[in-house]
C-alpha cells in the first residue's frame, strides 16, 4: 500500500487536548499523512501550533478547506480567494447546480455530498463533467437515519464514470477515526473492488496533495511547465 | 476459510467494557450492516477479551472484509463512544499474538 492518507479532519481548533488524542490515534491506526479542515480566520500561530501537535506524532499535515455555499457566484469568488492558501479544496455539494459547477472546475480537488439531504445526489450529469474526486465520510454512515443504499448508488456511478473515489473519516473526535484498512473494508462493502479501495485511503489522495504541493510551489508556473534554472544575466 | 482477528478498543473516559458487551455490540453491527444471512455466513465469534488492555480476538468463518468493515462501524459501547481498531488480521491465533 501507499502511503495512507486521512483527508478529511476536523479537529476542534479550541481544544487542544483533543487534537493531542486525535494525533495519536491516528498514528496508532497507520496514517502517514492527514488532511486537516481548518476554520478560514485562524491566526497563523494557532495554525502551526495545530500542525505542530501532528508533526510531533510523526505524522505529515496538510491543510484543507471545506467550501460550503449556496450558489455559483459565491464558489468561484471563494475558489479564487482559497486555492493558492490551502493544500486542499473540497466543496460540499448542497444543491445540484453547484455539484457540477464544482465537478467541472479544476481547482476543485474534492467534492462530498450530504447524505441526509436526499434531493441532492451524486448523479450520471455531475459524474460527467467531474474532475474532482467523490469524497466518501465515514462519520456520515455513523448517523442513525442514514440509509447504505445512496453511498452504494454514488460507487456504482462514480465507477461507471470512472470518477475517482476517496475514502476519508470525516472524524471531528478521536473516536471517530478508523484504520486505512477498516475504511478500505467498509469501500468493499459499499461496492468498491479491492484496488479502488486501497486507492482510496492510499494513492488518490496522496496524489491529491503531492500535485496540489508541487502546485504552490515556486518552481510551478502552469501545467507542466516548472522553472527548472533561473537564468543568470 | 477462517481467519482471526485482533481488535484494540479505545473508550472515552477509559469507561470499563467487559467481552460480554463488546460481543453484543459486535454482533449487533454485524446484523444491522449485513442482516441475519451475514451474522450466518460470517459466523463472528469472540474467542479471547483482555479487559485490561482492551483487546479482543475474533474468528470468522467468511467474508473477514465484512466483519472489518462491522467492527469499525461500532460506535459505542456500554453508551460510552468508543473505537474499535483492527491491528491484525491472521489465519492462526499464534501469529495474532506475535
Amino acid at each position: 500500500m501507499h502511503k495512507t492518507v486521512d483527508l478529511h479532519i476536523i479537529p476542534r481548533v479550541e481544544d487542544e487536548k483533543s487534537c493531542i488524542k486525535i494525533a495519536q490515534m491516528l498514528k496508532s491506526a497507520g496514517y502517514r499523512a492527514v488532511a486537516l479542515t481548518l476554520p478560514t480566520g485562524l491566526l497563523k500561530e494557532h495554525v502551526r501550533s495545530i500542525r505542530n501537535r501532528f508533526t510531533d506524532s510523526g505524522i505529515e499535515v496538510f491543510v484543507r478547506i471545506d467550501i460550503s455555499c449556496a450558489n455559483r457566484q459565491e464558489l468561484l469568488r471563494l475558489l479564487r480567494r482559497f486555492r493558492n492558501v490551502y493544500d486542499v479544496v473540497a466543496v460540499k455539494c448542497v444543491n445540484h447546480t453547484l455539484g457540477l459547477v464544482a465537478a467541472r472546475d479544476r481547482r476543485v480537488d474534492i467534492i462530498f455530498f450530504d447524505p441526509l439531504k436526499r434531493d441532492v445526489r451524486f448523479d450520471h450529469s455531475i459524474a460527467n463533467v467531474s474532475r474532482a474526486a467523490l469524497e466518501l465520510n465515514l462519520s456520515t454512515l455513523f448517523s442513525e437515519s442514514t440509509l447504505l443504499t445512496k453511498p452504494m448508488k454514488e460507487i456504482d456511478i462514480a465507477t461507471q464514470h470512472t470518477v475517482r473515489i476517496v475514502l476519508s473519516s470525516g472524524s471531528t473526535s478521536p473516536m471517530m477515526i478508523r484504520t486505512p484498512e477498516q475504511l478500505s473494508a467498509i469501500g468493499m462493502a459499499l461496492g468498491l473492488n479491492v484496488r479502488q479501495a486501497h486507492d482510496g485511503v492510499s494513492a488518490i489522495p496522496w496524489s491529491i496533495v503531492e500535485h496540489n504541493v508541487e502546485r504552490r510551489s515556486k518552481e510551478y508556473v502552469e501545467e507542466g511547465v516548472r522553472v527548472v534554472k533561473k537564468r543568470v544575466t | 476459510m477462517r481467519r482471526y482477528l485482533l481488535i484494540r478498543i479505545y473508550s472515552e473516559n477509559h469507561t470499563a467494557i467487559s467481552g460480554e458487551q463488546f460481543n453484543d455490540a459486535l454482533l449487533s453491527s454485524v446484523r444491522k450492516y449485513f442482516g441475519e444471512i451475514g451474522v450466518n455466513t460470517i459466523v463472528p465469534k469472540l474467542l479471547r477479551f483482555d479487559p485490561h488492555r482492551l483487546e479482543a480476538i475474533v474468528a470468522c468463518q467468511s467474508r473477514e472484509k465484512d466483519l472489518q468493515a462491522a467492527v469499525a462501524l461500532i460506535r459505542e459501547i456500554a453508551g460510552s463512544s468508543t473505537a474499535a481498531l483492527t491491528v491484525r488480521i491472521s489465519g492462526t491465533i499464534k501469529s495474532l499474538m506475535t
